[in-house]
């Protein structure tokens, strides 16, 4: 049976154009400055790029991305190591390239199987589909309030573990205060801004909180919310949202999170969107 | 005395020259307005509206006196104490069993913009937009915590509506604090934020 999908097809290359920028970015340092420089333009790209995955690793505890970062340093480091010696007979010996081809083909395998077994993939759009599934009302109503939807009944060490496993799998991004786990559904391609920090303040966006009590809100931004094909009831909506993230929490504390993970695998949604 | 009146009543005491003025009126056992402004030095136009309101105000009483050709008025004290009496009892909101029933809900595309406090649990302001074309502009309400916790738990638009009464059991407000309450959700209904719905027939 086909898939019903409630979001609109992923049109955000976002994700796509940041770390392909790199392509242009290298050709007009080559072409100002000369290839030596725009070996090195590319270096410290990687550098940066690893940096940010670096980040996020730590943000996340998420072993994809500390794999991107080994990967970056080590292209960065191939790169820089690559321009002075350019053109003489020791970039050109077997032993660069030997380290060259076997790092292309250890990260690239690597890489490869991290985005097919979806362990480098943001799960908003999952959270968003799940959230969409059970709602088949329509009639708008958005309102930028968060919606009380109802109490979990677990200890605050529980919600923080739950917490981690939901930003180790990229479910959502994290942010704990003192009263309050809030969880923020990322999609691909929005993670660059909303982990720099350019997308504004996480309140903005679409979240679920927990707070000390257990008590469960939800938030779903308009951005968010017009990215459903129709107008979802959206009172059923957020209590949808937030009851995705309750069932989830319950299967995590029964020491079943990976059904967690196969719920979202079962959409079947692309690697990249 | 209702608020209005006493605001006229304060209006007058307020002015610099209130209190010379008064002291004529109380020395003097008839003044026209003419004398008053030579007296104190003002203008004839200042001390003449100072009489007339205090005239309208039943403080002074004033007689018509014929002199050559002109007549004019000579103003009279009539009291020797002022008093300011306002019960702030009758401002205060009703809380009619009518209006803790009243089945309530936000309005569809309000166009209100709700600020969230960090704990997450309550509204602290919402930012309405009043007036039309260019006049229109943005207004800024803060609310009190239980005012914003009873807009935390206001159903959303198109959600079944729930009255007062069960929002504020809801939002865990005490019952003594429905008086503000009833004013926000009077403010919100007058801008179009929320809609109160007709009582269901049982």
């Amino acid at each position: 049976m086909a898939l019903v999908r409630k979001l609109k097809p992923d049109r955000n290359i976002a994700g796509v154009i940041i770390p392909f920028s790199i392509v242009p970015i290298f050709g007009l340092a080559t072409l100002f400055f000369g290839l030596p420089i725009g070996l090195i333009t590319l270096g410290i790209w990687m550098f940066v790029y690893s940096l940010f995955y670096l980040y996020v690793f730590i943000r996340t505890r998420n072993i994809a991305q500390l794999v991107v970062c080994v990967e970056g340093i080590f292209f960065g480091f191939m790169f820089l190591v690559f321009e002075p010696n350019f053109g003489t007979n020791s970039v050109e010996s077997q032993e660069f390239r030997a380290a060259y081809i076997s790092g292309v083909i250890f990260f690239g395998l690597i890489l490869i199987s991290l985005v097919l077994t979806r362990r480098f993939k943001w799960r908003g759009r999952e959270i968003f589909e799940l959230a969409g599934e059970s709602v088949d009302e329509a009639g708008n109503g958005y309102t930028s309030r968060p919606r009380p939807v109802g109490k979990v009944e677990y200890s605050l060490q529980q919600m923080h573990s739950f917490s981690h496993f939901c930003a180790r799998h990229l479910i959502a991004l994290t942010y704990v205060t003192s009263k309050n786990i809030t969880l923020v559904p990322i999609k691909m391609g929005e993670e660059f801004g909303r982990i720099l920090g350019l997308s504004g303040d996480y309140r903005d966006a679409t979240w679920v909180n927990f707070d000390v009590n257990g008590e469960v809100s939800v938030h779903i931004s308009q951005k968010d919310y017009l990215d459903y094909r129709e107008p979802l009831a959206f009172d059923q909506l957020c209590t949808s949202l937030g009851q995705v993230f309750i069932d989830f929490i319950e299967l995590y504390n029964k020491g079943e999170g990976v059904r967690v993970i196969d719920r979202m695998d079962d959409l079947k949604l692309s690697f990249l969107s | 005395m209702d608020f209005h009146t006493a605001a006229k009543y304060a209006s007058l005491l307020s002015k610099d020259y209130a209190e010379d003025i008064f002291k004529l009126l109380v020395n003097y056992q008839a003044i026209s307005a003419s004398e008053v402004a030579t007296r104190l030095n003002l203008h004839i136009k200042t001390a003449q509206d100072f009489l007339e309101s205090l005239e309208n105000l039943d403080i002074v009483s004033r007689e018509e006196v014929l002199e050559k050709k002109r007549p004019y008025y000579r103003y009279i004290l009539k009291q020797n104490r002022l008093v300011i009496d306002i019960d702030l009892m009758q401002v205060r909101q009703e809380q009619s069993p009518n209006s803790l029933s009243a089945r309530l809900r936000e309005k569809e595309n309000a166009g209100a913009r709700f600020s969230v406090a960090r704990s997450d649990d309550y509204i602290t302001s919402v930012a309405i937009w009043t007036g039309d074309g260019r006049e229109r502009q943005e207004r800024k309400i803060k609310l009190t915590t239980p005012q914003g916790r009873f807009l935390y738990h206001l159903p959303f638009p198109k959600a079944e509506p729930l009255t007062v009464d069960e929002i504020i059991q809801k939002a865990g407000i005490d019952k003594s604090l429905a008086p503000e309450i009833l004013d926000l959700v009077q403010l919100l209904e007058k801008y179009n934020v929320i809609e109160a719905l007709p009582e269901v027939q049982k």
